[in-house]
């Protein structure tokens, strides 16, 4: 069963959520999961478009109330 | 898909700037684009080693702003991009000696040495070239 690990990024800017998340891709093994809060909207586009980029997984994104909730796999 | 390398020449000292070219250099470093910096000018006096915060970073309407708000600082941007990707920063070497300054003079851990221009701009042919 894989992990998934919670990153609370809400109140923090472009590109600070983004480099967490890299930061933290680095510390779990492939497989595992990072799920990302983040209030800032640029990251909600930016987030998605790296990971596609650089071929993790979009495992999906759902939006709370003044969030996004961002669910990325490490695929590599 | 090989990404193009990424070549930014940053002048400016202005906190704005700096602020963007640290933006670009880390998260073009991170989505596998290799990056190499050049610091010049102005740019070079940010990275004395033992200004304080304040002084590090002047400018206008954003500077404010960006000191104000929980955004990442210049310097940590490009320390990450030093860290999760290839992201080579180099500080001018006429700039050091116009001032009489070593490379300890500057901040420790962003630079990978002193170079000069002639170099990067031939390292740059191979690139996409930005100045800031």
């Amino acid at each position: 069963m894989s992990e998934r690990t919670k990153i609370d990024a809400r109140g923090t800017y472009c590109p600070g959520p983004l480099m967490e998340l890299i930061a933290t891709l680095k510390l779990i093994n492939i497989g595992d999961e990072i799920e990302i809060l983040s209030s800032d909207k640029g990251s909600a586009k930016d987030i998605p478009e790296w990971v596609n980029k650089v071929h993790h997984e979009m495992v999906g994104i759902t939006q709370q109330d003044g969030y996004s909730s961002i669910v990325v796999r490490k695929a590599k | 898909m090989v990404s193009t390398p990424l070549f930014i020449l940053l002048s400016s000292g202005e906190h704005e700037k700096l602020q963007i070219a640290a933006m670009i250099a880390s998260i073009a470093a991170v989505s596998d684009r290799p990056v190499q910096v050049f610091v010049s000018m102005n740019a070079i006096l940010a990275f004395a080693k033992d200004t304080p915060a304040d002084k590090r970073y002047q400018g206008g309407a954003f500077s404010r702003l960006l000191k104000e708000k929980n955004v990442p600082n210049a310097l940590m941007l490009f320390q990450q991009g030093r860290e999760l990707g290839d992201l080579k920063m180099w500080a001018c070497s006429m700039a050091l000696d116009i001032q009489g300054w070593e490379m300890e003079h500057l901040v420790g851990g962003l630079f990978d040495g002193a170079l000069g221009l002639t170099k990067f701009l031939s390292d740059a042919e191979n690139g996409q070239f930005i100045t800031l």
